[in-house]
């Protein structure tokens, strides 16, 4: 009897793992069209959101400062030049499965597929106006040649991952004298 | 360290060679679903963008102790690369020329 009892609990902490996954993967085929259906809904919203939020941080920053801080010229444009740094700024960005999925459908017509677009140009400028905040927040003027790296983070473009682009920006903060 | 050609009033004196310095890291599977439930909604991967900056810190981090151990003063012409070598496990590589300056 205490060697059956010893041989269950041996069989449960072995199934354990495989239980969890079964668990998830039952979790997962109802909780996924909820959640497809709420992003279906929302997501267009959260999108534009995001694009308003980050356009308006920009004009009050430009606003403040009265000019870009950003160049991509080698060197900058002035002399008077005293210090310079690195500074970086990324952002990893993707579209809903909602605008994945319109993208799909786009990419069967072909032409231009605005939605992607959208997505990686607000991302884009997300990094960008993150990179200008931090060059202001390190205390330099101006960020000189500056540079912008997209990398995808789903590589082979295979199943499972996520979906997504990360967005580096980066430049050389300088301080005039 | 800038990544510009030259350092705007500085003199190079002498190059030392490229320096390099890269890390790959990936989050733990928690945060692989978290962020995988995230991505459905679409937008900005909060988790994902700090990985990212922690490694790219570390990679940053390898590449000026590298610089230092040649004895150089300066880096310039700092480039990153960055790969994914399987879904959440990112490869970040900093890059650049070790100068000398006066």
């Amino acid at each position: 009897m205490a060697e059956g009892g010893t041989w269950l609990i041996v069989g449960l902490a072995l199934s354990l793992p495989f239980l969890l996954l079964a668990l998830f993967g039952i979790l997962w085929t109802i909780a996924y069209p909820v959640m497809l259906i709420w992003a279906v809904l929302f997501s267009t919203k959260k999108l534009n959101q995001q694009i308003a939020d980050t356009t308006s941080r920009e004009a009050l920053l430009r606003d403040s400062l009265g000019r870009d801080p950003l160049t991509t010229i080698d060197g900058g444009y002035r002399s008077d030049i005293t210090s310079s740094g690195i500074v970086w700024a990324g952002v990893v960005f993707g579209p809903s499965h909602w605008h994945l999925l319109i993208g799909y459908i786009n990419n069967l017509i072909g032409g231009s597929i605005d939605t992607f677009q959208k997505v990686v140009s607000a991302g884009r400028a997300e990094a960008m106006q993150r990179l200008r905040e931090s060059a202001i927040a390190n205390g330099w003027d101006d960020v000189i040649n500056v540079r912008i790296d997209t990398a995808d983070m789903a590589p082979q473009g295979g199943q499972g991952g996520v979906k997504a682009v990360e967005v580096f920006a980066y430049g050389t903060g300088v301080k005039y004298g | 360290m800038v990544n510009t050609e030259t350092i705007p009033g500085m003199m190079i004196t002498e190059t030392l060679g490229v320096v390099s310095g890269s890390t790959v890291r990936a989050k733990n599977i928690g945060r692989d679903i978290t962020q995988g439930l995230r991505n459905i909604m679409g937008g900005e991967l909060v988790k994902y963008t700090e990985l990212l900056e922690e490694s790219r810190q570390e990679a940053i981090g390898r590449m000026v102790a590298d610089a230092m151990s040649r004895g150089a003063t300066a880096i310039v012409n700092v480039r990153f690369a960055t790969s994914a070598v399987t879904a959440g496990a990112a490869e970040l590589f900093a890059y650049g020329t070790a100068v000398k300056t006066e």
